[in-house]
C-alpha cells in the first residue's frame, strides 16, 4: 500500500470539481456566503498547514497561532509603520514566520509530546502577551486597524478570487510536499520514531523541517486573514486560537490530507450559523467537539469509505 | 527602598502565590494520578466563586462564609464526579490531543452553562469581618484576607501532604500511580478511587476560587483567565508533585509580584519565558519525576 | 520502509479501548482490524459524493434564503459582547435597543414598518464582529448598525458600515479615534467619547480644587482606552489651570485580576487624588484589593462607578469618592429617563445601566434621522442627521457635523455614604452634568484627524 505521489483519476476529478465551483460561486453566492467561503478557504490553509505537523508528523501542536498571528501582524506593522507596501509585505509574511517557527522550533522540538504541546502552547502565549504588551510597536490589545489592503482587494469579487488562488497554490504545495518523500519520512517518524531512527532517518532534521513549513504556511494564511478582515489583534496568536486549526483537523479527520478541508468547511459554517441562531453557540460548539472527539475521532473523511489516505 | 516596601512586595508575591499553589495542586494531582490534563480546570474554578456567591446570599455574611468556603468545593467535586464518570473516564488512556480537546470542549459548555445559570452580572462576596482588617507593617497596611490566604494554602499544602503520605487512599493513589492493574488485581476498587481524586482535584480548583472570591469581580471570564497560569505552575513545578505545584507557585507568584514593580511591559511575558525554559531543560518539571516524562514515549 | 501490518493513527490506536473496554487496559493493538477499511473502492470516491451532497445542500440553503425577505419590515443589528468578562455592557446595552423599537413598534413602526433586531455574540473578537455585521448587513439586509463593546471590535465594524454604507451607531465603545482617524460619515457617536470623558472629570476636579495645587497618581489599563484617559485627564487638569504633580502612573493589564503588585505603589505615594482608568469587573477587582490596603484613606480615589459597579460592591465604596459615569439614572433629570427607568426596572427586574440608556438614545436617534430623510437608505440619513439636533430621552443631542460625536453630558458627582434603599447601591451627591459641547475637541482639532478623502 505505497502512498501516491499523484492522486488517482477519481481524487484529481473531485478537486478538479471542487475548484471549478469554487471558481464559479462569486456569480451564483450571494456576498454574504461568499465572505462565508473566504473564511473557509483561510480556515482551511491554517488547518492543514498545522496538520502537516499534527497528523503527517505526529507532533502535536498547540502553539500554530502563533506563526499565523505574525503573519498578519507582519501586514498590519508594515502598514502601521510605513515600512513597506503591502504586496511586499504580503510576500514577506510567510517567510519571517517561517524563520521564527525555525527558532521556535528548534527550541521546542527538545521535548516530545505532552511537553512538545505545551511548549508550544508557551511560545502561543508568549507571543500573544508581547503583540499585548508592546504597546508602541504593536497598538497593544486595540491592535491595528485601518486600511491597510489595498483598495482593489477590498471589493468581495477580486478579494475572493485572491484569496482563491493563493490558497489553491499552497495547498497544491502541501499536498506536493505530504506526498514526497520528505512526507512520507514524516509519516514513518509519526508511526513509530524511534524505529525511524534506527533504520537512519535524521529524524529531528525532518521534524524541524515540517515544523518550519508549517509555520511559513499558517503565515501565509494569517496574511490571508488581513486580506479578509483589514485587522490584526493579539487574539490572534493566542492558544485558543491555536487550539482552532487543531479542532477543525480533527473534525474533519487528521488522518487524511483533505480531512481538514472538510473541518474548516464545517467549523466555519457550524460556527457561523450558530451564532447567528443562538446565544448558546459556546455549549453547542462545545457539545458538537465533544461528540466528534468521543464517537467519531477518525472525523469527517471517516464517513467516506474507501482506503485510508496513506 | 525601606522594609515596609519590601515586606508588602514579598507578601504580595506570597499571597499570588497562594492562589495559584491551591488550583495548580488541583491540576497536577488530576495529571499524576489519572494522566489527564483537563483544561476545564479553570471552568471550576469559576464555579466554585460563584458557588460561593450564591451560597452567600442565602443569608447574613457574616454567618455564612466559612460554611460556604467549604460547601461550594464540595459541590463542585461532587459536579467533579459526575463528569468523571461520564466524559473522563472515557479517555483515560487515550492520546494527549483526545484529553485536550474534550476538557476544552467541556469547557466551553461550562462557561457556557455558568452564563446561563448566573448570568453576566458580576458578583462579589464579602469577607467575614474578622479578616476584612489589615495588618500594619511599620506604617504600610497589607489586607489581613490575603494573610488568610496564605495561610489556608499552607494548610491546603499540609493536608495534601499527609493524605498522600499517611493515609491508606494516599497510599491507594500512589499505588495507582505506579501500576493501576497490580492494584485493581489486589482488590481495590480502582475506578472508584479515580472518581475520588478527579474530584479532589475539582474541589482544590473550586476552593481556590472560592477562597478567592473576596478578593475579585466574579463573573465569566474567570475561567480563561486563570487557566494558563494554573497550568504554568504546575508544569514547572512538575506534574503529579504537589511540591512541585509549591515551588512552581512560589516562583511564579515572586515573578509576578516584582515583575511588575520593575519591568511592566516585560512581567507577563516572564512567567512563559519561564515555563519555556523549564519544559527544555527539565520536561517533567522541576520537582516531577524525570522517568515520567520519557514513559510519554510509546 | 513503511510496515503496512501495524496500521492505523496514534489517534485511533489511542481510541480503541474507549469503544471496547473499560478496564483499564492500554493496549488496543488486537482491535485495530475494525477500525481498518477493507473495501477496495477507490480511494476519494466517497469524497466526490459528499461534495456533490454539500453542492445540492449549499444550493437548496441560497434559494431557501432568497424566499425568506420579508414585507412590512425592516432589519436593525447589532453585534456585541454576550459571552465573557464584558458581557454585561452588552447585554444591558441590548435590552436598551430592544426597549426603544418595540415603543416604536407599539407606535406602528417607522414610516410604517415594524423594526426586527438581529443580535450576535462577537465574543470581544473583532474577528467575529465583522462576520456577523457582514452577515446582518448581505443578509439580513440591516438599514442600521449599533455598536458594540469593544473599540477594536467598533474600529473594525466601523471599516465596514462604511464600505456597504450602513449608518453605525456607536453607543458604548467611544474611541474618540472612531470620530476622528477612522472617522467616515456613516458614524454616528451618541456616548462621551475618551477625550470628553477625563475632561469632563477633570473639569469637576478642578472646579473642586481650585488654585490649590494638588498631587495625583494614575491607574490604568495598559492599552489605548486606557492611556488615552489617562494622557487626556492629565492634559485637561492643565489646561483648566490646576497646578498639579503627577507622582507615579501604572499600567497593569486589561482584565488583570491581581492587583497587589500595583496597589502598595499608590499607597506609598501619598497622591492627593488617584485616577482609576479601569470599568466594570476590573474596578470591582480594583476597588477590593485597594480597601484593603486602605488606599482610600490616602487619597481621593477618582473612578467610573457606574451602576453595575455600585451594585456589586452594596456599599463598600468610601463615601467621597469621585465617580463618573455617561448615564447614571439615578442622577439624569428629565421625565424621559425616569419613565425608561421605570420600565426597565418593571421588565427586567432590575436598573439600567449607563449602556441600556445610550442604546435607548441610539435608537431614537436613528430613528429620528429616518423620520427626517424621509427614508431608509443610508446615504439620506447620514445627509439628514449630520447637524441635526434629535429628542431623545436625556434631552436633546445635537451630531456635530464635522465629525458626528453627539454633545451628550458627561455625569460627575461624589458617592454617597448611604446606599439607597430603592436602588440598593449607593448614588451620586453633588452630581454635575458636565456638557458635551465643553469637553469635545473644536472641529478643526477633530478634522486634523481624519482621513482626507
Amino acid at each position: 500500500m505505497a502512498a501516491r505521489a499523484f492522486p488517482s483519476g477519481g481524487y484529481k476529478a473531485g478537486v478538479g470539481f471542487a475548484i471549478l465551483l469554487l471558481m464559479v460561486s462569486p456569480w451564483v453566492l450571494p456576498t454574504s456566503w461568499l465572505l462565508v467561503l473566504e473564511n473557509v478557504l483561510v480556515l482551511a490553509l491554517f488547518a492543514t498547514a498545522t496538520n502537516l505537523l499534527v497528523g503527517w508528523t505526529g507532533l502535536v501542536s498547540f502553539g500554530q497561532a502563533a506563526f499565523y498571528g505574525i503573519g498578519a501582524y507582519t501586514v498590519a506593522l508594515a502598514w502601521l509603520h510605513g515600512i513597506a507596501s503591502f504586496w511586499l509585505a504580503f510576500i514577506a509574511a510567510p517567510l519571517i514566520a517561517g524563520l521564527i517557527a525555525l527558532f521556535t522550533g528548534a527550541i521546542a522540538l527538545r521535548a516530545r509530546k505532552l511537553y512538545f504541546a505545551l511548549l508550544t502552547l508557551a511560545f502561543s502565549e508568549l507571543f500573544y502577551v508581547l503583540a499585548e504588551q508592546l504597546y508602541d510597536i504593536t497598538n497593544g490589545a486595540n491592535g491595528i486597524f485601518g486600511a491597510m489592503v489595498p483598495a482593489l482587494l477590498v471589493s468581495p469579487l477580486i478579494g475572493f478570487y485572491f484569496t482563491l488562488a493563493v490558497v489553491i497554490v499552497a495547498l497544491a504545495l502541501l499536498y506536493r510536499i505530504g506526498h514526497s518523500p520528505f512526507g512520507l519520512t514524516l509519516r514513518a517518524i509519526r508511526e513509530r520514531r524511534v524505529r525511524a531512527e534506527a533504520l537512519g532517518l535524521a529524524v529531528s532534521h525532518h521534524e524541524l523541517a515540517a515544523f518550519t513549513l508549517s509555520g511559513a504556511f499558517c503565515g501565509l494564511a494569517g496574511a490571508l486573514y488581513v486580506v479578509h478582515d483589514q485587522t490584526a489583534y493579539p487574539e490572534l496568536l493566542n492558544w485558543v486560537k491555536s487550539g482552532e486549526p487543531v479542532i477543525v483537523a480533527v473534525i474533519g479527520g487528521i488522518s487524511s490530507y483533505a480531512g481538514p478541508l472538510w473541518g474548516a468547511l464545517f467549523y466555519q459554517i457550524a460556527h457561523d450559523a450558530l451564532v447567528a441562531l443562538t446565544r448558546d453557540w459556546q455549549m453547542a460548539l462545545g457539545a458538537l467537539l465533544l461528540l466528534v472527539v468521543l464517537f467519531r475521532p477518525g472525523g469527517i473523511v471517516s464517513f467516506f469509505g474507501g482506503r485510508e489516505e496513506r | 527602598m525601606n522594609f515596609a516596601s519590601v515586606a508588602i512586595e514579598i507578601l504580595s508575591a506570597l499571597t499570588a502565590a497562594a492562589n495559584l499553589f491551591i488550583i495548580a495542586a488541583g491540576l497536577s494531582l488530576v495529571f499524576g494520578a489519572l494522566r489527564i490534563i483537563n483544561l476545564a480546570h479553570g471552568s471550576f474554578y469559576m464555579i466554585g466563586a460563584l458557588l460561593m456567591a450564591s451560597l452567600f446570599a442565602l443569608g447574613p455574611p457574616e454567618v455564612l462564609f466559612w460554611p460556604a468556603l467549604l460547601f461550594a468545593p464540595l459541590l463542585m467535586a461532587g459536579f467533579g464526579a459526575v463528569l468523571e464518570r461520564l466524559l473522563f473516564r472515557r479517555i483515560y488512556h487515550a492520546e494527549h490531543l483526545v484529553q485536550l480537546l474534550l476538557s476544552y470542549a467541556l469547557s466551553l459548555m461550562l462557561a457556557d452553562l455558568a452564563l446561563r445559570i448566573w448570568g453576566a452580572d458580576t458578583r462579589t462576596v464579602p469577607p467575614p469581618a474578622v479578616l476584612a482588617g489589615v495588618l500594619s507593617v511599620s506604617g504600610a497596611s497589607f489586607p489581613l484576607y490575603d494573610l488568610f490566604v496564605i495561610a489556608l494554602s499552607l494548610i491546603v499544602g499540609l493536608g495534601l501532604w499527609v493524605l498522600l503520605r499517611h493515609t491508606r487512599f494516599g497510599w491507594e493513589i500512589r499505588a495507582a500511580v505506579e501500576d493501576a492493574e497490580g492494584l485493581s488485581l489486589c482488590g481495590r476498587n480502582v475506578p472508584a478511587l479515580f472518581t475520588a481524586v478527579f474530584a479532589l482535584g475539582a474541589f482544590l480548583a473550586a476552593l481556590g476560587g472560592a477562597a478567592v472570591a473576596p478578593l475579585q469581580a466574579i463573573g465569566p471570564g474567570m475561567d480563561s483567565a486563570i487557566l494558563v497560569s494554573a497550568f504554568i505552575v504546575a508544569v514547572i513545578g512538575g506534574l503529579g508533585s504537589i511540591a512541585g505545584a509549591a515551588l512552581g507557585a512560589a516562583i511564579i507568584g515572586f515573578f509576578q509580584a516584582v515583575g511588575t514593580l520593575w519591568l511592566p511591559t516585560w512581567a507577563p511575558a516572564f512567567i512563559f519565558l519561564a515555563m519555556i525554559l523549564v519544559l527544555v531543560i527539565r520536561p517533567s518539571g522541576l520537582l516531577g519525576a524525570p522517568q515520567r516524562a520519557w514513559a510519554e514515549e510509546e | 520502509m513503511l510496515q503496512t501490518k501495524n496500521l492505523g493513527s496514534p489517534v485511533r490506536r489511542a481510541l480503541s479501548p474507549m469503544i471496547t473496554r473499560r478496564d483499564g487496559k492500554g493496549s488496543g493493538k488486537r482491535t485495530m482490524a475494525r477500525h481498518i477499511k477493507t473495501e477496495r473502492r477507490e480511494c476519494g470516491s466517497g469524497q466526490i459524493r459528499a461534495l456533490f451532497g454539500a453542492t445540492g445542500l449549499a444550493a437548496a440553503l441560497v434559494l431557501a434564503g432568497s424566499l425568506t425577505a420579508r414585507a412590512g419590515e425592516v432589519t436593525v443589528g447589532q453585534s456585541t459582547s454576550l459571552s465573557g468578562s464584558i458581557a454585561q455592557l452588552g447585554i444591558t446595552g441590548q435590552r436598551g435597543i430592544t426597549m426603544a423599537l418595540d415603543k416604536i413598534n407599539a407606535e406602528g413602526g417607522l414610516l410604517g414598518q415594524k423594526v426586527r433586531l438581529v443580535v450576535a455574540d462577537d465574543g470581544m473578537t473583532p474577528a467575529n464582529g465583522t462576520t456577523n455585521a457582514r452577515q446582518m448587513i448581505l443578509s439580513d439586509h440591516i438599514k442600521a448598525l449599533f455598536g458594540p463593546v469593544s473599540s477594536a471590535v467598533g474600529a473594525a465594524e466601523e471599516t465596514l458600515a462604511a464600505q456597504y454604507r450602513i449608518p453605525y451607531f456607536l453607543f458604548t465603545s467611544n474611541d474618540v479615534r472612531m470620530t476622528t482617524q477612522v472617522f467616515t460619515p456613516y458614524v454616528f457617536q451618541v456616548v462621551p467619547n475618551t477625550v470628553m470623558e477625563p475632561r469632563a472629570v477633570a473639569r469637576y476636579l478642578a472646579e473642586l480644587v481650585g488654585k490649590k495645587p494638588i498631587t495625583v497618581a494614575v491607574i490604568t489599563p495598559n492599552y489605548s482606552f486606557g492611556r488615552d484617559s489617562a494622557d487626556s485627564f492629565i492634559a485637561a487638569l492643565k489646561a483648566y489651570g490646576v497646578d498639579v504633580k503627577v507622582l507615579t502612573q501604572q499600567f497593569p493589564k486589561l482584565g488583570e485580576t491581581d492587583y497587589t503588585p500595583y496597589i502598595p505603589p499608590l499607597v506609598a505615594a501619598h497622591a492627593d487624588y488617584v485616577f482609576v482608568g479601569q470599568y466594570g469587573g476590573d474596578l470591582i477587582t480594583f476597588t477590593k484589593q485597594a480597601l484593603g490596603f486602605g488606599l482610600f484613606k490616602v487619597s481621593t480615589v477618582v473612578g467610573q462607578y457606574g451602576r453595575q459597579v455600585l451594585t456589586a460592591l452594596a456599599g463598600q465604596v468610601p463615601a467621597g469618592t469621585i465617580a463618573f459615569d455617561r448615564a447614571p439614572y439615578w442622577a439624569m433629570e428629565g421625565e424621559g429617563v425616569k419613565r425608561f427607568t421605570e420600565a426597565y426596572h418593571t421588565r427586567f427586574h432590575e436598573w439600567p445601566s449607563a449602556w441600556a440608556i445610550l442604546g435607548y438614545t441610539a435608537v431614537e436617534t436613528w430613528a429620528a434621522g429616518v423620520k427626517k430623510a424621509g427614508d431608509f437608505d443610508g446615504d439620506k440619513l447620514v445627509t439628514a442627521l449630520s447637524g441635526a439636533t434629535v429628542q431623545t430621552i436625556r434631552g436633546p443631542i445635537t451630531l456635530r457635523a464635522c465629525d458626528h460625536q453627539g454633545n451628550v453630558a458627561e455625569y460627575v458627582g461624589r458617592v454617597s455614604r448611604e446606599v439607597d434603599p430603592r436602588y440598593g447601591q449607593q448614588i451620586y451627591t453633588d452630581v454635575k452634568a458636565i456638557p458635551g459641547e465643553e469637553t469635545m475637541l473644536t472641529c478643526e482639532e477633530a478634522q486634523k484627524l481624519q482621513p482626507r478623502h
